[in-house]
């Protein structure tokens, strides 16, 4: 159980605003996971608006639930100091600058990306992104595919593939095989 | 159904099953969106992909890409509103269960069940989206340098796509 930081009294309370700030900062200068030690450093470190344990947590619970890390992490850290408003706050906040950023580049590319003196960016930068999925893998399986039953998991889930399976159907299915037979024994080892 | 509102349940059922990082996203988008809707070419999911991750904030921004090439700024506003906002929500929710939820062998098992499937899924998409450089051994010679960085170096992936896009400049003048 962590110490009870939600204690009002315990706590300064964090403005709607100074939370807005910080996550618009985070979400124009912040890239994939960098941005969770960028939060890390500003909300427990710097401002102490939450305890390490508490912070960690946050990390934990992204890991166990669908989205990006560091977003995941944002929602978290809102919630944590504001409830739903700040939580609420954090999600507009943190997507705001990537999301015009985004806009302008959409407009930029559509309008000149297909432009045959660009061929060489984009195939470059298709080099570039297949390595990056290929990297992906590589790191999410040298972390979590340990034993025989995930390396079999593994197996099948490229068996399926080969298959044409339905992707949200062979994701729901390993996950349930996942909570029949891969839970955790309660001593904490695998 | 119109096409908001097609674009929003397709990305808010992806975002609902984006395990693993941003990334993983990157399978789900391939089968629903070049090839289930034809709303992009191989080539833009492509240059999505790379988009979102030169863009600041998180990768799964490349949403607001795919929703802006269908239905402009409408388009992008409820693509984007939809990936993010399964997670929003959970997030949200469990932030109060916290305790609860981490104890939860159940939960922790699914995870451990779904991360196999991803990285499968991660293999598959990077072969397919590797395709069209195989042909060229500068470009597969490219990536390969990418992947060293990435994976041995651990360079950031910013400035590999970066540095690869102007690589292939040089190389194609």
């Amino acid at each position: 159980m962590t110490p009870d930081t939600t204690d009002p009294a315990a706590r300064p309370r964090v403005t709607l605003a100074r939370l807005a700030a910080l996550m618009l900062r985070i979400g124009a200068t912040g890239f994939g996971l960098g941005m969770v030690g960028m939060l890390q450093q500003e909300v427990v470190t710097r401002r102490s608006w939450l305890t390490q344990q508490d912070f960690a947590d946050g990390i934990a619970l992204a890991n166990l639930l669908p989205g990006p890390t560091a977003f995941d992490v944002a929602v978290y850290v809102g919630h944590r100091l504001r409830g739903w408003w700040g939580a609420t706050v954090s999600l507009l906040a943190l997507l705001a600058p990537s999301f015009l950023i985004m806009i302008g580049l959409s407009m930029t590319y559509l309008r000149y990306g297909e432009a045959p003196k660009l061929h060489g960016l984009f195939a470059g930068i298709n080099a570039a992104v297949a390595a990056l999925v290929l990297s992906v893998a590589y790191r999410i399986g040298i972390a979590s595919v340990k034993g025989a039953r995930q390396a079999a998991l593994l197996v099948v889930a490229f068996g399926a593939l080969l298959l044409h399976a339905n992707l949200v159907a062979l994701v729901l299915a390993c996950g349930v095989a996942g909570a029949l037979w891969l839970t955790p024994r309660p001593d904490g080892s695998s | 159904m119109t096409n908001l509102v097609r674009l929003f349940l397709v990305f808010a059922k992806i975002g609902a099953l984006v395990f693993g990082g941003g990334i993983a996203m990157i399978p789900f988008i391939q089968r629903e969106v070049v090839q289930h809707y034809g709303w992009l070419t191989e080539r833009q999911f492509v240059d999505a992909i790379a988009l979102g991750q030169i863009t600041p904030g998180p990768i799964m921004i490349s949403a607001t890409f795919i929703g802006y090439k269908v239905a402009g700024l409408a388009g992008a506003a409820v693509a984007t509103l939809g990936i993010f906002l399964p997670s929003f929500l959970m997030t949200a929710v469990a932030a109060g269960q916290m305790v609860r939820l981490r104890g939860n062998p159940r939960v922790a098992g699914f995870i451990r069940g779904v991360l196999p499937a991803v990285v499968a899924m991660l293999v598959v998409a990077a072969a397919s989206i590797a395709k069209p450089i195989i042909g060229d051994w500068r470009l597969a010679l490219l990536s390969l340098a990418a992947l060293a960085l990435l994976v041995r170096l651990r360079v950031d992936a910013v400035y590999v796509v970066i540095g690869a896009g102007l690589a292939g400049l040089l190389m194609f003048r």
